[in-house]
């Protein structure tokens, strides 16, 4: 008899279990931009990325920041100077957003639309292709955002006179806990 | 869509997230006026759509600083008329309310444009907006979810606020640093053609015209170095920020390139002294060649460091 109520209960609380929230948590990140010039090949690596990903009803949100600052591609005075191509001073945050079905992390491929703010724009991009790997409770998300200078309104800065070519590839490569 | 919650400064007050929604018809919007200038208006309101009056909207320009105030109406609406074209940094403050910053704004003069952005949304202190509150929300993401914002993520206002003095400090210092690169170019031009000339002006050679062309390509070269100099010197220094990468050695190679800069002149005089005198070039003078080139030397190296990644 005991048992028949307590499974009545299990089942009778299931939709409220099914309901709720539940978060993800960004572990670990690299972001990695390509920058590319007829002299150099540049690429600029931030490890300091914080993410956060809201789940409810089968759909997440998730935000994505990283200070502007903290790329480093191992030339402080390049870096200042992507500082202030890309306003990084007055925009010192650049967020990315996106929705996504739960059920995404039982893939082994998504493709996701992403909205980046970044130098004080808003670019959309749609069905970027991720790669989804699961291992020990955690989530190891990669693929590359094609970013464009063009997208930011960002003049492409130049050397001897020679300017950098407009695609800024972002490499992606992220692991997300759940909460 | 422009999406912006109010907090509430009183811990405890429930429902009060305010929302700052600039729509298509209420929204900051540009209008042209005359040239250069334009027009920002908007209206406040809250979360529930009630308007907000007396609040303070205060516009800083980006560029020069300067502060523009004006107070919402009984509509929640607010207006800056002939405001110079540019960026502006947008404050909503009111009592009973979290202040909002808006990072940058931009006010063009000659055309009619709707800011057409979303905003990072907050949510008050104390009373976290519920479900039903957020889906209020103009560009919420999700019906049902809430989404999280930068306060989630642990960064704290000032991380996340602009800093427009430190912008103005790095648009002054890749301005000077743009110059000081075409600068020494240039240089290379004069400076190339210096050591060429020296050819015909040093050694063996009587030919009083060849050390005259030498003498005066040097000064050329001398005067365009120093003007290149000028404009890394006096590039405003970032604080906080450790020299890393290649252009250490570029750093570096100015403490050969720059005395050597200044002692391959002084040796040349006195070397073409000595010339015109009928004299072979002796004592110290005699050190002129091999401080050139070691000057030139290293002035190409400081240019290549920066240009090509070795």
């Amino acid at each position: 008899m005991n048992k028949r109520i307590l499974i009545v209960f299990l089942f009778a609380a299931l939709p409220t279990f099914a309901g709720a929230d539940s978060q993800w948590v960004l572990k670990q990140s690299t972001l990695t931009y390509h920058v590319s010039h007829p002299l150099h090949q540049t690429e600029g690596v931030s490890h300091a990325a914080r993410g956060k990903g809201v789940c409810h009803t089968g759909q997440c949100e998730f935000l994505i920041a990283v200070p502007v600052k903290s790329f480093d591609s191992g030339d402080s005075n390049r870096d200042l100077h992507t500082l202030q191509v890309t306003r990084g001073a007055e925009f010192p945050i650049v967020t990315v957003r996106t929705r996504l079905p739960e059920s995404t992390a039982a893939s082994a491929t998504f493709n996701a639309d992403l909205e980046i703010q970044f130098a004080g724009q808003t670019a959309q991009y749609k069905q970027v292709p991720f790669k989804l790997e699961t291992q020990g409770g955690e989530t190891h998300i990669t693929g590359t955002i094609p970013s464009t200078l063009a997208d930011f309104k960002i003049d492409p800065p130049s050397l001897l006179t020679m300017p950098v070519k407009n695609e800024i590839p972002v490499r992606v490569d992220m692991t997300w806990q759940p909460q | 869509m422009l999406r912006k919650i109010f907090r509430n400064r009183h811990s405890g007050v429930p429902g009060l997230a305010f929302l700052v929604f600039l729509s298509a018809a209420f929204a900051p919007f540009l209008m042209a006026q005359t040239a250069g200038m334009g027009t920002l208006m908007g209206r406040v309101i809250d979360a529930y759509g009630n308007r907000v009056t007396n609040a303070t909207v205060t516009a800083t320009g980006v560029n020069n600083g300067q502060m523009r105030s004006a107070t919402t109406e009984t509509d929640g609406s607010y207006k800056f008329d002939d405001l110079p074209a540019g960026n502006y940094r947008l404050k909503f403050e009111a009592a009973g309310f979290k202040m909002l910053e808006i990072p940058a704004t931009t006010v063009r003069g000659t055309e009619t444009a709707v800011l057409d952005e979303k905003l990072e949304a907050g949510e008050p202190v104390n009373a976290k907006p519920t479900s039903a509150q957020q889906d209020n929300l103009p560009n919420a993401p999700s019906s049902s979810i809430r989404a999280p914002s930068l306060s989630d993520l642990g960064l704290s206002p000032e991380q996340t606020q602009g800093n427009a003095r430190e912008q103005a400090l790095l648009d002054k210092r890749t301005h000077m640093l743009k110059i000081h690169q075409r600068m020494g170019l240039i240089t290379m031009g004069p400076l190339i053609a210096t050591v060429i000339a020296s050819m015909g002006a040093g050694g063996k050679s009587t030919s009083t015209a060849s050390r005259d062309l030498h003498t005066a390509l040097g000064g050329v070269t001398g005067d365009l170095y120093f003007i290149t100099a000028y404009y890394a010197i006096r590039a405003p220094r970032v604080p906080g920020t450790e020299t890393r990468g290649p252009i250490r050695f570029h750093k570096a190679m100015a403490w050969i390139h720059g005395p050597g800069m200044i002692m391959t002149p002084i040796l040349g005089i006195m070397a073409f002294d000595e010339k015109s005198k009928g004299e072979k070039v002796h004592g110290i003078a005699s050190a002129h060649g091999p401080v050139a080139i070691v000057t030139a030397g290293a002035f190409g190296a400081a240019l290549l460091s920066v240009s090509l990644k070795f």
